[in-house]
């Protein structure tokens, strides 16, 4: 494939990418919370997106209406029933990732017992049809989807620039301590915006539903790629998601291309060990206080 | 009695206390230092008040209303500011927003741009850095922030955390002047200040702290006479402090 191409089905993977990360790198900010559980919501989503348009017959951008809200409130009342338990707790944040952990083994197993193991992905009409502008194509569900993850992610930033909550999520990741001295209430800041991450997850598996093929396992594979671009990028940072999830996605399309498919997801963990090494908090990341 | 602290027990985590059944009162619009040596509670006295620590024994009284175990926001509510030690601002939010934030609880639009005019009265420093990021402001300019972010919410009794720490002493001389204009403003101020004989100087009453309870009370300046004080607590900080 020529360059501009490949480009091309890297930056409409990064567009998806980024939102899948937003939602994993805001809970990080917020919270001091690795939700390694956000993956195994996303594929969540895209069963509910699935099963929307077989049993339904709803388009996923129609179910993207209802899946959002649904997910909004599913977040807040998980976030009130699991965290409270650990929140004194001074391994909190140990604490949270081997909870984070065992939520994502309950919801796969849940997945896998009730619609088994098999390969499913949604089947719009513009699933399998493409612009062809002169040398290059461009698929028509990826394009759909990065764009709704473009529009999303300018939601997102317009809510935490404009509105009261949006200012108190920020205080919240800037300086906890600074946030609670002018009068937030960090718990239910806290509570919202575990709402929102999983919100944007729904939404992330939304799209991918129809983008990808999904099965319950599938979320390893998804949460091993998040971790990595919300490293490079810098953990908390949701203009570092956004940056790593298009870097990380051009490149691996790069890869993919010009080495071979079977070697793109290593693309990934090499920017991993390679942030890690050279700049441990990522490129927009903060230097992590304990 | 503006503030009344009985046998109070707090600390962190699993760890052993580091208040052990502290005792205090604070009266209405009068200033006071709290010394005593690192380790003694002096930081861990004021986390508790404000709500940021929760009493894991013990009465808070505030205004004769018990407070102890309740959220810091519902505390700020009810009139106690805090400014903690490394300032707590938000590094990346401007001035303004900063200031704003400051008003967090004030919900009605009006009264917050009216807070924020006198607060760059006061502070005209601020007025010309409004767009400035806070990050990017000096220690002198980023404590003179915290304090006036205070302001906002005009608070009945301000608690705060070693405002000279690490500053120049010019920077110091403005920092104590500012509190004294919060007191003239009929703010109660509880300073803790490492550096003894400034605070002391400074406040009219002075609370001795060691090992998590208080040792000792009485007028600033009798406290800073008192030779045994300054032999158990004062000893190497009042050298430092008047070099």
């Amino acid at each position: 494939m020529n360059e501009l191409q490949v480009l091309i089905l890297g930056l409409l993977l990064g567009g998806v990418y980024a939102l899948m990360a937003s939602g994993l790198t805001l809970l990080f900010g917020v919270m001091r919370v690795v939700n390694l559980a956000h993956a195994a919501f996303i594929v969540v989503g895209a069963y509910g997106a699935y099963f929307a348009f077989e049993l339904l017959g709803l388009d996923p951008f129609v179910a993207l209406g209802l899946i959002m809200p649904a997910f909004f409130l599913l977040g807040m009342g998980l976030y009130r029933l699991l965290f409270p338990r650990i929140e004194g707790s001074p391994r909190f944040g140990e604490m949270t990732v081997l909870m984070t952990f065992g939520l994502a083994l309950i919801i796969e197993g849940l997945l896998a017992f009730y619609f088994t193991g098999i390969f499913r992905s949604v089947d719009p009409p513009y699933a399998t049809q493409a612009f062809i502008l002169g040398p290059v194509f461009v698929p028509r569900a990826q394009l759909y989807a990065s764009l709704t993850s473009v529009v999303l992610l300018m939601g997102l930033w317009a809510f935490l620039r404009m509105t009261r909550t949006g200012y108190a999520i920020r205080a919240t990741m800037q300086n906890r301590v600074a946030a609670q001295v002018v009068g937030v209430n960090v718990r239910r800041i806290s509570t919202v915006s575990f709402g929102i991450g999983m919100a944007l997850a729904g939404a992330a598996g939304t799209l991918v539903s129809f983008i990808f093929t999904f099965f319950p396992a599938r979320h390893w594979q998804w949460i091993a790629i998040l971790l990595a671009l919300i490293v490079l990028g810098g953990m908390g940072s949701l203009k570092g998601a956004v940056v790593g999830a298009v870097v990380l996605a051009v490149a691996s399309s790069f890869v993919s291309d010009r080495i071979g498919p079977t070697w793109a997801p290593m693309t990934f963990f090499a920017a991993l060990f390679v942030t890690l090494m050279v700049r441990p908090r990522g490129l927009f990341g903060k230097e992590i206080d304990r | 009695m503006l503030l009344d602290i009985q046998n109070v027990e707090a600390g962190y985590g699993s760890a052993p206390p580091v208040l052990r059944g502290l005792s205090l009162q604070v009266e209405d619009n009068r200033s006071y230092c709290v010394i005593g040596p690192n380790g003694a509670g002096k930081s861990t006295l004021l986390k508790t008040i404000v709500g940021i620590l929760r009493p894991r024994r013990g009465t808070i009284r505030f205004q004769g209303e018990s407070i102890e175990g309740l959220r810091p926001d519902e505390i700020l509510q009810k009139g106690i500011c805090f400014v903690p030690q490394d300032r707590s601002l938000f590094p990346e939010m401007t001035v303004q927003e900063n200031l704003r934030m400051g008003g967090f609880l004030i919900r009605d639009r009006r009264l917050l741009r009216e807070r924020l005019d006198r607060v760059y009265e006061l502070f005209p420093i601020l007025r010309d850095r409004t767009n400035q990021v806070a990050g990017t402001l000096s220690g002198g300019q980023q404590q003179m922030l915290a304090l006036a972010r205070t302001l906002m919410i005009e608070p009945k009794l301000l608690c705060v955390d070693e405002p000279s720490l690490g500053l120049a002493p010019g920077i110091v001389d403005q920092v104590f002047e500012t509190l004294t204009e919060f007191r003239k403003q009929g703010m109660t101020v509880l300073l803790v200040e490492q550096n003894a004989v400034r605070g002391l100087s400074w406040a009219d009453w002075g609370f001795v702290l060691d090992l998590g309870a208080l040792r000792f009370e009485g007028p600033a300046d009798g406290i800073l006479e008192n030779p045994q004080i300054r032999e158990l607590y004062l000893g190497r900080l009042a050298a430092r402090g008047e070099e």
